[in-house]
């Protein structure tokens, strides 16, 4: 080990030995930043604005939860070398992965709709108008991805993920209880009040889409990292995990702080940042909206692309950026249908967005079970996994993880269903 | 629904059926008791087109393997079994030369040696010949896709009222079984001749792409069945990161062969990406002559022109002739990368001059070099950075651009593909 780090000190370039370090430290820090997208931010403002830092103490849970299951989605990428919808569609045949494939394209669908909504919300703060900022976003998405190199792209989202910063800096701002929050953070407040339950369930929702599972996957696939480096790649997803959450945590202190004590209740994250200028300054609100637009943009890159990945890989399409048009056209054509379908929905005049959204929530809710279900039954196969299949322990966490999120997502399913018909 | 009889009745002999066809019917013994359902048929692979050999079924008592001699009769409802068919449990991990079609080929990726690309098969097409089934072509289109949704009488239905000339309605995506290779591990024991064989006359740009695509074992599993030769020149085609992955998972000897038959830039590139102590390992493992070239390339980091350069040239004394010259271009057609320009150099090794093939062709084979080589229009110098070296050769309109030590000492040249190839990689 310290013979080869010797040997890549004298022959790699400085800039290069950092860009080698970040390729390690890649897919769980990426997938962790674009989990705290449009939805994400909104879910833990709006939690931080109505509740204080009684939803707090779920932060520490949800850390768990989200590493036990991005632990697995890493280790069967490193060991089969293959992506989760690859794994799906080889293990449970065609009809399966279809209707998987269907409800993945609807649910991202969703996400990329509240991805341009917090675009068109942010800029908005910096006096941009919607019908400018939501089009120029798209094209600019578009072309990044498909005029890019593959490099050049990742380059980008790793710079991008580093101004999660914004949220943690907002705090500075918003001059915080520390104790307070220390009793909250270990202290559960819970209340028996129905809209806290949605709330905490939102939160457990946004934190641990289904998405992310194939996302992280299939980048730890495209690293190609091997068995031997499995080490590192653990120690990656749980960095990531933990800066997603110390970023959430960021969110709801900052809203909790400010708007929760003044009373000011908000329902979306570019009302939270609007809010935030009378009681924590001019420069908050501007972090916050730029954390918003930066997390909106970003994503928004990410799920169209990443969705279009998937369902080619499972049907056997030819798939990339650096295939010609002519080659993989089931690939550009969701590609580009998605981002153009999220950017127009956005763009509708008076179109309902709330009811949208919750659609999307519902559809993300109803994948989840399966594609955790999906997981432990392939992470659990002797053929694929060999020596690395769960150890009995890890396994029964695993399985009450999924249970609990199972129970959690129908129940969240199932307001959302009444919302929805209400 | 027609039944066919393996033997004696051979009105519907011969015709074609889908896996999925098969697959999830019941299997009945011959006083009609349900035993289970079909869950796959295995085939030995010594044929060009192979028959079932046994089918599997799970039933109440698990998983249970019959000859496929034993079936009295098939059809869309089913199998049924002659008396005294004998059970036996199906092996754990697949014999030698036998794939289970189900488990190893439906649904997974497969090389289309045809065209050149990797696919998934969403079915098997089978001949039905005299109670035999032979596999003779995987299906890998949007059809095989929706027989297996189980909608292919209403999507035919449907596109027949509203488009009959629909080209979906004729054109099955059938890839001939020869031409197919299989990928998954255990298959890996199975040898399939005429694909194994065209797998080598595969455009090695087209395998480096394929590899790209390719989970982690399946690759290594192709290059396994690559030979030397071809796996070093589908190596050059492929990224460096990639190539250095594939070559630590096979054993030293073998990686050091591939590098050897790799022209001395590209195995360096890909040895500096080898972990130190795999490197060490494989070049101990490298015949001297090669580890030494690939060793004094090793010494320059990747973006300067000492990395670039590959030390494979023409270089002659300027008392010999054209004819050597040529003589020389021949001898060492194989080995030599791209060669436009030749190399003038006096005993001590210092560049001279240099004749392009055109100076070659235009003078009588007994004039000598020195009297028509030109001075080189630009050299570089080891250190010098990928940006110099691109815009010597696009300045002075350079195939190939000498390199020399502060000496003057010719090192080797980097030629324009090369440089391409970086310059577009770094954009």
């Amino acid at each position: 080990m310290a013979a080869e780090a010797a040997v890549a000190q004298r022959r790699v370039p400085f800039n290069r030995r950092i860009m080698l370090f970040l390729a390690v430290l890649g897919p769980g820090l990426i997938t962790a930043s674009v989990d705290n997208d449009a939805g994400g931010i909104t879910t833990y403002s709006v939690a931080g604005a109505t509740w204080g830092y009684d939803l707090l103490w779920t932060l520490i849970p949800i850390t768990v939860a989200l590493i036990v299951v991005q632990e697995m989605s890493a280790r069967m990428g490193v060991i089969t070398g293959k992506g989760l919808s690859d794994l799906i569609r080889e293990n449970f045949g065609v009809r399966v992965t279809f209707w998987m494939s269907i409800a993945l394209i609807v649910a991202n669908l969703g996400n990329v709709v509240a991805e341009f909504a917090g675009v068109a919300a942010s800029l908005q703060i910096f006096g941009v108008p919607v019908w400018l900022s939501v089009p120029a976003a798209a094209v600019a998405v578009w072309l990044l991805v498909l005029k890019g190199t593959y490099r050049s792209v990742e380059k980008f989202f790793l710079v991008a993920s580093v101004f999660y910063v914004a949220y943690p800096v907002t705090l500075f701002f918003a001059k915080p209880d520390w104790g307070e929050i220390g009793t909250a953070l270990v202290v559960p407040h819970l209340h028996s009040d129905g809209a806290y339950v949605a709330m905490l369930i939102g939160m457990v929702g946004t934190t641990i889409a289904p998405w992310m599972q194939f996302y992280l996957q299939a980048a730890v696939v495209e690293k190609g990292i091997k068995p031997e480096q499995y080490g590192m790649s653990r120690l990656d997803v749980i960095a990531g995990c933990v800066v997603t959450d110390v970023v959430a945590f960021a969110i709801v202190v900052a809203c909790a702080a400010t708007l929760h004590v003044a009373g000011v209740r908000v329902e979306t994250a570019g009302q939270a940042a609007m809010a935030l200028e009378p009681l924590a300054g001019r420069h908050a609100s501007w972090l916050f909206a730029f954390g918003l637009f930066n997390a909106s943009f970003f994503a928004a890159a990410i799920l169209p692309l990443s969705t279009a990945y998937f369902v080619c890989e499972a049907f056997g399409w030819e798939s990339g950026v650096d295939r010609k048009y002519g080659e993989a056209r089931q690939f550009y054509w969701l590609y580009t249908s998605i981002l153009v379908i999220g950017a127009a929905v956005v763009l509708w005049p008076r179109l309902p967005l709330v009811p949208i959204m919750l659609v999307s929530q519902v559809l993300n809710g109803m994948l989840l079970p399966f594609v955790l279900v999906f997981m432990l039954l392939l992470i659990n196969k002797e053929k694929l996994m060999g020596q690395w299949r769960n150890g009995r322990w890890f396994n029964g966490v695993a399985w009450i993880t999924t249970a609990v999120m199972i129970m959690l997502t129908v129940y969240l399913v199932a307001i959302g269903v009444r919302d929805l018909l209400a | 629904m027609a039944e066919t009889a393996p033997q004696g009745e051979t009105a519907a002999d011969p015709r074609f059926r889908f896996l999925s066809s098969i697959v999830g019917r019941p299997v009945r013994g011959s006083d009609g008791a349900r035993l289970g359902t079909l869950t796959d048929l295995v085939v030995a692979t010594g044929e060009q087109y192979p028959p079932v050999e046994s089918l599997v079924l799970t039933g109440r008592g698990g998983r249970r393997q019959y000859q496929w001699s034993s079936v009295e009769r098939f059809g869309d409802r089913g199998l049924t079994l002659k008396a005294g068919a004998v059970a036996s449990t199906p092996p754990e991990q697949p014999l030698a030369d036998r794939i289970p079609l189900v488990e190893e080929i439906l649904d997974k990726q497969i090389v289309d040696v045809h065209d050149a690309k990797l696919v998934r098969v969403n079915d098997l097409h089978f001949l039905e010949l005299k109670g035999q089934l032979r596999v003779a072509h995987v299906d890998v289109g949007l059809r095989g896709l929706i027989r297996r949704m189980g909608w292919e009488p209403f999507v035919d239905r449907t596109l027949r009222l509203v488009r009959p000339g629909a080209p979906y309605l004729k054109a099955d995506h059938l890839v001939s079984w020869k031409l197919v290779q299989p990928l998954d591990q255990s298959a890996g024991k199975v040898r399939l001749e005429v694909a194994q064989r065209l797998l080598a006359t595969l455009h090695p740009a087209d395998l480096a792409e394929i590899m790209e695509d390719l989970g982690r074992d399946q690759r290594t599993v192709l290059l396994g069945r690559l030979d030397v030769e071809t796996a070093a020149e589908a190596l050059e085609e492929a990224s460096s990161e990639l190539a250095a992955q594939l070559l630590e998972e096979v054993p030293p000897e073998k990686a050091a062969d591939i590098l050897e038959e790799m022209a001395p830039d590209e195995a360096a590139d890909v040895l500096s990406d080898l972990p130190g102590d795999t490197r060490d390992e494989v070049l101990a493992a490298m015949e001297r002559p090669e580890a030494r070239e690939v060793e004094a390339l090793l010494a320059y980091p990747q973006d300067t022109a000492g990395g670039l350069m590959t030390p494979d040239r023409i270089q002659l004394a300027p008392e010999r002739t054209v004819a050597d010259a040529i003589g020389e271009l021949r001898r060492r057609d194989e080995e030599l990368p791209l060669v436009y320009e030749i190399f003038v150099a006096d005993a001590g090794g210092r560049l001279l001059g240099i004749c392009t093939l055109r100076d070659l062709v235009l003078h009588e084979p007994a004039t000598r070099l020195g009297a028509i080589m030109r001075e080189a229009p630009a050299t570089l110098g080891v250190h010098d950075r990928l940006r110099e070296v691109a815009a010597a050769a696009a300045k002075y309109n350079l195939v190939s651009v000498p390199v020399i030590d502060e000496a003057g000492v010719l090192q080797g040249m980097v030629t324009v593909d090369d440089i391409l190839g970086e310059v577009l990689d770094g954009r």
